[in-house]
């Protein structure tokens, strides 16, 4: 590490410190505190503490179990899915084809558009009498019914979610892979090894850090990811896209339960964190 | 020594940086900013009342221009927000007790659940005995919590049975008239006879029946009240075994039939008032604001083809019901000019304000009696299909029945929406209702 | 004299085979890529050529091909301008544009200085309580913005900061994801070279900002993009701080299309393009700029 006197980090890292204490923190700590009351109406409003009662009870209610259950589900496959394919799909990219500029800037078009709009626009081509079932028509192939089964909606989500998703991480792999330096590519190549090889000694190991940045980030957006439940599915249909973060954000936008939609997202932060913390182990170096 | 002098500067600059960040606005200052000063300065008197409503509503900065011309003392701001965050919005900023807005739009079925949390001032002091005659008993009632007046009625709302003649004509089925009430055993009927496949290509394009919105407990409630259901408990609470029981089970098993067994209804995610413009659903209950669009569209010509309207349907032997409920205006608890937003709210529901609003803005079905009957004779509605119009304000008044009354009603209303989702889509109707009633009921807890 | 002949040629025979199989696997790979791009072009294309061709039908007409989906909902038959005119004379999207572009640039410069100091410092020093700070920057990412909405609402309210740009503006500084992106490329950045400069006598701003950052430039740009894109896209913040129509950003301008009863569908893909086009002809040109040259500018 750097030799310097000793307040010169702290000087570095001052504003960025301050400003997510005054408006990250306090305000988290503010709502972590909303996990241990609840209120009751019937006497116009009243708080109590009520400790922990609040996480068991989404332990205990069938809604709460359920919608953690579908957000295991949800991450074991879209997080994975995402990063292997943002990666596949940087190193198509990363190649000096011709007129790969021209590929690339397209491929970057999802990420420009609001999620918001993103939704809205995926709804009508999934929608019973949408593109996707029209071109699956033309391939002869039968309309599926999408968002309206219980079975492939999830998959419409990931589906969705991925369209942005793996532009958005193969965007800042790219920019990983633009740093490695080419000689070693055409050292190992005069050496005689494979292409399987180079990308497992050379490529992987040089992308560790940008591969971990990419895996943490990705984690903690689709553990937080709702808005596209929120638009095309409200959590059906038959609760099968109901994820831990849209029912808290039900629980507290909508049915003005904040003790609840609280506990919620702290055990949704905690899960989050424990698997970052997994994945910063399993990609550690010995730095 | 040097080093520690050049970190100092840094510092300074970073701050100073930050600072000029801060205080100098970073975008150029809108246009009017040199007239609001200059009227600032000569009318420092002018009590400032803030209105957040829907952004939807057009012509609202006139009706605001006319009042503002009626009460020059008054300057009424309003704050738009989309209809899908109004409800968040004013969650967030009356649940956190700030004093703005002063007033805000209420969907009517809310009113008990912003009463019950203490956020609007009763307004039992808002009218004159002429005034309150005038305005719709249900609507008044409906804004009313535990017998003050929270929400003041500006709209009352309706529905009725579009059809697309010349559908029913080709199909040889004679075209009921605008005071005729079909019954839903009826629809059925005639729906599976108008749903086809018309171009032989495998795939229904003509659906015989649906609803402007499949999952909304507004559209579907009067199907159970006809069958005697209830919407709650009367104690504004109990769902179990109001939601579950029979005339649901039987209205939602119709409604299920519909979609999967008879098939004469579009998938649950199509738009069907769109389906209906292209001529594609021979019927569909919705409200009087698709006369106006249907009555305007491509420049006043049509959709293309010979629709008119019925009354709203009915279980056979079983009541007639209509739904009913639109928006009122209710004032923040925590406001601080108070006075003013009474009078703001009083010039909006009454009379005047109620019939400029209905001319230049959103042309909702005002909840003022004397306005609506406006709708009898002013000329705009002698024509054509704009004619409709005085059906459909004629069946506002046929025993319109309310949402639930409970301060629970988002629970209620978005624990429904899935569940109508879910059975439209092929779920069980009875295990579906039955898990609707838990879910409901133990949100409806804290209430009690 | 002959065998040494035939030995040499049979060599070059050997390697000639070997470099037109060479050649034939590249082309493959190369076909093999083609195909792929195109096919990836197509899965993102075809809905926003739809958005496009929505935004210039009439609102009355934008369902009529998709319906069921025919060729035709691509290209309008009718197009027109009604979309795009009703966005800049009902809707003001024209400020909102102002409003946000003012607003995400200011984020940019200022976020990407404080991020970039803090990254430098997580990623080459050492000092008490490092590890404990960089965990909580972590978790500050983790936290939805619904849970904080209420109390950094009442917080804007106490401070006088609703309906100001100090509103709008300052608490979105504060991004813990490009504090931790920049921590992760500074940290690849080799220890020789600080200890270079410090031996020549630079002091730590000068080689932050004249030797760290200039070869930082993918991160630079990384981090723009997503304070940029954070900041462009966002939506409920803005609207909960600063509703007044002043301050209208873009992505509510947006969604003023959807409604109780309807969705203005023409108008919603018009202003979602629009706000698309701001990013796209600002940010993605500078893609060009992951350049192999870092390689060659001194990490080694």
């Amino acid at each position: 590490m750097t030799k310097a006197e000793k307040w010169v980090p702290y000087f570095f890292l001052a504003p960025a410190l301050l400003l997510i204490v005054f408006f990250r923190l306090l305000p988290a700590f503010s709502g972590f505190l909303e996990s241990l009351y609840a209120t009751s109406f019937a006497a116009g409003g009243v708080k109590t503490f009520v400790g922990l009662r609040n996480f068991q009870d989404v332990f205990a209610d069938p809604v709460g179990l359920q919608s953690i259950w579908v957000t295991l589900r949800f991450n074991l496959i879209v997080n994975p899915l995402q990063i292997g394919l943002a990666l596949l799909l940087a190193l198509l990219v990363n190649q000096a084809l011709r007129g790969i500029d021209f590929f690339r800037s397209i491929y970057l078009l999802p990420i420009a558009i609001s999620l918001n709009v993103t939704a809205i626009i995926w709804g009508l081509v999934l929608n019973q009498y949408g593109l996707m079932n029209g071109l699956l028509r033309v391939l002869g192939l039968p309309a599926q019914p999408f968002l309206q089964s219980p079975n492939q909606a999830l998959w419409s989500i990931i589906m969705m979610a991925s369209w942005v998703g793996v532009a958005y991480w193969a965007l800042f792999i790219l920019a990983g892979l633009q740093g490695i330096p080419t000689e070693l590519y055409e050292a190992a190549e005069i050496d005689g090894t494979g292409v399987m090889q180079r990308f497992m000694h050379i490529t992987l190991p040089l992308l560790r850090k940008v591969l971990v940045f990419v895996l943490v980030a990705d984690t903690v957006a689709n553990f937080l990811l709702f808005v596209p439940v929120l638009i095309l599915t409200s959590g059906g249909p038959q609760l099968s896209t109901n994820t831990l973060m849209f029912e808290a954000y039900r629980r507290g936008f909508i049915f003005g339960d904040f003790g609840t939609s609280s506990a919620m997202i702290m055990l949704l932060l905690g899960a989050t964190l424990a698997i970052v913390a997994i994945e910063f182990w399993l990609l550690r170096t010995s730095d | 020594m040097k080093h520690r002098i050049r970190y100092v500067l840094l510092g300074l600059l970073l701050i100073t940086a930050m600072l000029a960040g801060c205080t100098a606005p970073v975008a150029p200052q809108p246009a009017d900013q040199g007239a609001d000063q200059a009227a600032d300065a000569a009318a420092a008197e002018k009590t400032k009342v803030t209105w957040l409503m829907l952004s939807e509503w057009p012509g609202t900065d006139d009706v605001a221009a006319d009042f503002m011309a009626d009460n020059p003392d008054i300057e009424l701001v309003l704050e738009k927000v989309p209809f899908n965050d109004l409800f968040q919005q004013i969650q967030i900023r009356l649940s956190s007790g700030s004093d703005t807005p002063d007033i805000v739009s209420v969907d009517v079925p809310l009113v008990a659940g912003y009463g019950v949390r203490n956020w609007l001032m009763p307004l039992d002091d808002l009218y004159s005995d002429a005034e309150k005659d005038d305005i719709l008993e249900a609507a008044y009632a409906a804004g009313s919590h535990n017998g003050n007046l929270i929400g003041a009625p500006q709209f009352t709302s309706t529905q009725l049975l579009f059809i697309n003649d010349d559908l029913f004509e080709q199909a040889g089925i004679p075209v009921p008239g605008p005071d005729d009430r079909l019954t839903y055993e009826q629809i059925a009927e005639m729906a599976q006879q108008l749903t086809q496949d018309s171009d032989g290509d495998g795939v229904t394009d003509i659906w015989g029946f649906s609803w402007e919105q499949t999952n909304r407990i507004y559209q579907l409630q009067p199907m159970q009240e006809s069958l005697g259901g209830q919407a709650i408990g009367d104690d504004g609470l109990t769902v179990e075994g109001v939601i579950n029981a029979q005339p649901w089970v039987d209205a939602y098993t119709y409604y299920s039939r519909a979609f999967n067994d008879w098939k004469f209804a579009p998938p649950s995610d199509s738009d069907e008032p769109e389906l209906f413009a292209q001529g594609k659903l021979a019927m569909m209950i919705a409200g009087p604001w698709q006369i106006q669009r249907y009555s305007t569209m491509n420049d006043g010509a049509g959709p293309g083809f010979n629709w008119s309207v019925s009354r709203h349907p009915y279980f056979e032997g079983g009541e007639i019901v209509t739904p009913t409920g639109s928006w009122h205006i209710g004032i923040n608890a925590n406001s601080k000019n108070k006075e003013a937003a009474m009078r703001v709210v009083n010039w909006f529901t009454t009379s005047k304000g109620a019939e400029l609003w209905w001319r230049k803005a959103s042309g909702d079905f005002p909840a003022q009696k004397s306005v609506l009957a406006l709708f009898q004779t002013d000329p705009q509605f002698q024509e054509g299909t704009f004619a409709y119009m005085k059906t459909a304000a004629d069946e506002a008044t046929v025993n319109p029945v309310p949402r639930a009354l409970t301060p629970g009603f988002l629970e209620y209303e978005q624990i429904l929406q899935t569940t109508f989702s879910d059975i439209s889509t092929g779920a069980d109707v009875q295990s579906s209702l039955d898990t609707a009633a838990q879910r409901i009921q133990r949100e409806m807890d804290k209430y009690r | 004299m002959t065998t040494t002949v035939v030995t040499r040629t049979k060599t070059e025979q050997e390697a000639r085979n070997l470099r037109r199989r060479r050649r034939l696997a590249e082309l493959l790979h190369k076909l093999l890529s083609y195909v792929l791009l195109v096919s990836i072009l197509a899965i993102v294309v075809v809905p926003l050529m739809w958005a496009v061709a929505a935004s210039f039908t009439p609102n009355e007409q934008v369902f009529k091909y998709v319906f069921p989906f025919s060729w035709r909902a691509l290209f309008p038959s009718d197009p027109t301008l009604e979309a795009y005119v009703n966005l800049f004379e009902q809707r003001d999207f024209g400020r909102a544009i102002v409003n946000t572009l003012a607003l995400s640039f200011g984020s940019v410069l200022i976020g990407l200085l404080i991020s970039a100091m803090a990254g430098f410092a997580f990623a080459k020093f050492e000092f008490r309580g490092k590890n404990l700070l960089f965990v909580i920057v972590l978790i500050t990412f983790m936290i939805p913005v619904e849970v904080i909405i209420i109390p950094l609402y009442i917080l804007m309210r106490d401070w006088g900061w609703i309906n100001t740009w100090y509103g709008l503006f300052i608490p979105g500084l504060a991004n813990g994801l490009v504090i931790f992106m920049f921590r992760q490329f500074f940290a690849d950045i080799p220890q020789e070279i600080l200890d270079a400069a410090r031996v020549d006598g630079a002091s730590w701003p000068r080689i932050l900002f004249q030797l760290i950052i200039p070869i930082s430039l993918p991160a630079i740009i990384s981090g723009a993009l997503i304070l940029f894109l954070g900041s462009w896209n966002s939506f409920f913040w803005p609207l909960v701080v600063a509703p007044a129509p002043e301050f209208r950003v873009v992505q509510v301008a947006v969604s003023l299309a959807v409604q109780s009863r309807q969705t203005i569908w023409n108008e919603l893909m018009a202003g979602a393009i629009l706000a698309a086009i701001v990013p796209v002809l600002l940010v993605f040109p500078f893609q060009r700029y992951y350049v192999r040259s870092i390689a060659s500018t001194g990490i080694k």
